[in-house]
């Protein structure tokens, strides 16, 4: 495990650099806008104790919304990517604050406040030299319990494409890879240790000094963000790709492609941009202008009112109908490879007894024992329904957990499990899937999903994707991702030499 | 000079002050005291407006205090209080100079200011200055409350029971302390206590207030020798005490005529004849008033006829 997270560590040097940066910036600056309105708010209202009480539990009421219910809301509204994120921690972030610096300011002693009346200071100077540096102490937990909350729920933003740490939490969880998911916890860990002990020290500062410090925290920002928004070219396509490495490896594809097209122009990435409902909606919203999807999601989770036909060209064509009336969006010809379910045997077992299909399987099955992921085992769709299809008899089934399952089957503890087709764990473990030669299960191909007027606007972005047209097997993918997620080796490098090896690339 | 006409107060339907008539001159020590209660921080409060009489007026040299800005009447008029409530948050210095940073001095003058004052009440600048409010005793506390109202040198000064949450050493310190710097600067100080013998002690002047009525303005002598009825005579009865100033009136005493150290006890006209007897047992004699002498003879001939 240790060495795992070494590896990864040397391997990924560069994407934990940009994904700390992300977390650093989207948690600064939701605490610094967090505390510019909360601190404020406070004041204003530490004179007013019935609408302070109201104001309290209001943010209390926002704080239990969850996180990801936030994040949904506000896309329509402001769209995908850091600013969401940000909104949806400034949101989070405003109660502790208002709470600790409201709480502080009105336990001031009576008798203080009664000899600063006496001293007629001005409000002003009374609210400067006693009451803020009085309240101090609690604001500064107050900041500190929302960095905390914040680092830890940035980690969230990676779902809509807001990158930071939670990418390699998001990966690590989808990919079963423990050693992702330990480098992003512990990273945020980390940080918000950092985070907490700076604004200790921060808060030994005068109050003049905090303020020069605040105020300089926020021109930094600002240009930031501004000047990245200002600096994007014009003639710029954006490809995104879902969690995960496979989606990495093929928006590289497309790029690569793009480009050597059409050198003019220039091709923006963003990998682990969300899960599929984000990223869809960024598409449809024109922040990303082209992603890899697969045909079998399209139909189950994009379109309505469409069921799923297990002929592979029949469910393209249904999907890109539907996606041409329902959403106008282009979507290009898929690849060859399929990302679907399959059930997996032991490459020994395979060649023992010449499985090539279920339905070889089917025939052996009364001799195996097979273990089930919980989900697979219970759902009607998956293993009651193929063994009904195959007429499966198998000496004993388990249920096992998903993380299990596959070491079992190389150990030899079961003798079929189910997979994903193009899993790398398939290559680490010497396991072969098994054909689904009646088509059980739904056809999940990838193709390139396009906005239309990217096609109308640069018409050899078309001529590029479909290159890849009835590319990439099953095996050239599981290669890939083992490269990608085991070995840790680049997505870009390992995309642009599936190009090249294949002459792809003019 | 601050003058009280027909000022009354009344706190949720009860009458807490009854028609006060009260003029206090300039360069008075001015001592309200009164059992709890009485309504005398009441009084105090009123000059400076953090209390509303429900009527009447109120006038410092001749201006109604209605009619000032509360800023400014009350930048103008020092305040010590019982709590002393000096601000945790700010050093020693900080705290004595904060009427000043308020008002816009720099910060050289106002270290001068403060250092000058605070070495004056036995609490030198280099070895306070720093400190934090919490590392001082009650009486070193009070001190630097007592310092933060003086500094801006205001001719009004209001101490609410100032002394009174000390311990007696402490308490007798100060009133040393206070009575000194009265000598020194002269300002007019509303001086607030329940302890008829810190009021016979300090005060030029004493009003009596009981049940939010004044029973007797006048100096601490007649208030002991003629009170001016019952509940006054009550009230200081066991207080059967006498004055140095008494002793000096009837010319048992020698003026210092030449500019001699002397290496004596200092005392003041309104310390009692037993504490002047203290310090003669130890010594020939004392120094009263910075101006008087006053030797074993002279307090044994006062006794003798008294």
């Amino acid at each position: 495990m240790l060495n795992d997270l070494l590896h990864l560590v040397t391997t990924h040097t560069n994407d934990i650099v940009v994904a700390l940066e992300e977390h650093i910036l989207l948690s600064l600056a939701a605490i610094l806008i967090a505390a510019v309105i909360a601190v404020p708010l406070a004041i204003s209202l530490m004179n007013h104790r019935r609408a302070g009480e109201v104001v309290l539990q209001i943010a209390g009421v926002i704080q239990t919304i969850p996180s990801l219910a936030v994040l949904g809301v506000l896309i329509p509204f402001v769209g995908i990517g850091t600013i969401p994120a940000i909104i949806a921690l400034v949101l989070y972030a405003i109660m502790p604050i208002f709470q600790n610096t409201y709480a502080g300011l009105t336990e001031i002693d009576d008798n203080l406040l009664e000899a600063a009346e006496a001293f007629g200071f001005s409000r002003r100077f009374k609210l400067f030299k006693i009451q803020l540096p009085l309240a101090m102490p609690m604001i500064l937990s107050g900041l500190r319990i929302a960095m905390v909350m914040i680092i830890g729920t940035a980690t969230l933003a990676a779902l809509i494409g807001g990158g930071g740490l939670g990418s390699f939490i998001m990966i690590g969880i989808q990919t079963n890879d423990n050693a992702q998911l330990l480098l992003g916890a512990i990273l945020s860990a980390l940080l918000a240790l950092v985070f907490s002990w700076l604004i200790k020290l921060i808060g030994r500062l005068s109050l003049k000094k905090m303020g020069i410090l605040v105020a300089v925290f926020f021109v930094l920002l600002g240009g930031y963000f501004g000047g990245k928004a200002f600096m994007q070219p014009k003639g710029q396509i954006t490809v995104a790709g879902k969690l995960g490495g496979e989606p990495e490896i093929l928006i590289n594809m497309y790029k690569d492609l793009i480009e050597a097209d059409n050198p003019r122009l220039d091709v923006q990435l963003k990998p682990d941009f969300g899960g599929t409902t984000f990223i869809y909606k960024a598409v449809k919203s024109g922040d990303v202008d082209i992603y890899p999807e697969f045909t079998g999601t399209v139909l189950q989770n994009l379109i309505k009112g469409k069921t799923v036909s297990h002929q592979p060209k029949k469910a393209y064509q249904d999907a890109k109908e539907a996606l041409d009336k329902q959403a106008n969006l282009a979507y290009l010809p898929p690849m060859r490879y399929q990302n679907t379910y399959a059930l997996a045997v032991r490459q020994s077992d395979a060649k023992k007894y010449n499985l090539k299909t279920t339905s070889d399987l089917a025939k052996m099955s009364p001799q195996l024992t097979a273990g089930f992921d919980h989900d697979f085992y219970e759902l009607k769709d998956s293993y009651p329904g193929i063994k009904k299809a195959y007429q499966l008899q198998f000496k004993d089934v388990k249920s096992m957990s998903s993380s299990l399952r596959y070491k079992a089957l190389a150990n030899g503890q079961i003798d079929v499990t189910d997979a994903y087709t193009t899993d790398p764990q398939l290559k680490a473990d010497k396991l072969v899937t098994l054909v689904d030669d009646k088509n059980y299960f739904p056809p999940f191909q990838g193709a390139p999903l396009v906005r239309k007027d990217i096609l109308t606007k640069y018409p050899s972005v078309k001529k590029s994707l479909l290159r890849l047209k009835d590319k990439v097997t099953n095996q050239d993918m599981i290669d890939m991702n083992y490269q990608v997620t085991v070995e840790h080796k680049s997505a870009d490098k390992v995309a642009r030499q599936y190009l090249e090896k294949h002459d792809l690339l003019k | 000079m601050i003058v009280f006409e027909n000022v009354i107060k009344t706190y949720q339907n009860k009458q807490v002050v009854n028609k006060i008539n009260l003029t206090i001159a300039s360069g008075e020590f001015f001592v309200l005291v009164g059992p709890s209660g009485s309504g005398k921080t009441t009084i105090l409060k009123m000059i400076n407006r953090l209390a509303q009489q429900t009527s009447g007026k109120i006038l410092i040299d001749n201006q109604d205090v209605a009619q000032v800005n509360t800023t400014s009447l009350r930048q103008n008029i020092g305040y010590v209080l019982q709590n002393i409530a000096l601000f945790p948050n700010l050093t020693i210095s900080q705290n004595a100079g904060l009427l000043l940073e308020a008002n816009g001095v720099k910060r050289s003058e106002r270290q001068q200011l403060v250092q000058e004052l605070l070495d004056k009440v036995g609490l030198p600048y280099e070895q306070y200055g720093s400190r934090m409010p919490s590392e001082l005793s009650g009486g070193e506390q009070q001190r630097v409350g007592i310092v933060r109202a003086l500094v801006t040198k205001p001719e009004i000064i209001l101490m609410d029971e100032p002394f009174s949450a000390l311990d007696p050493l402490s308490r007798k310190q100060l009133q040393d302390l206070i009575l000194s710097l009265y000598q020194e600067f002269k300002p007019t100080i509303v001086f607030v206590t329940h302890d008829m013998q810190e009021a016979l002690r300090l005060g030029t002047k004493i009003g009596v207030l009981v049940n939010g009525d004044l029973q007797q303005v006048d100096e601490p002598q007649v208030i002991i020798n003629h009170p001016a009825n019952q509940i006054v005579s009550s009230l200081f009865n066991n207080q059967k005490i006498t004055l140095i100033d008494d002793l000096i009136r009837t010319g048992l005493k020698e003026t210092i005529t030449e500019n001699i150290s002397f290496d004596v006890p200092h005392l003041t006209s309104t310390q009692t004849i037993q504490e002047l007897a203290t310090a003669l047992y130890d010594y020939d004699y004392v120094i009263v008033d910075q101006h008087y002498i006053i030797n074993q003879r002279q307090l044994l001939m006062y006794i003798s006829k008294h």
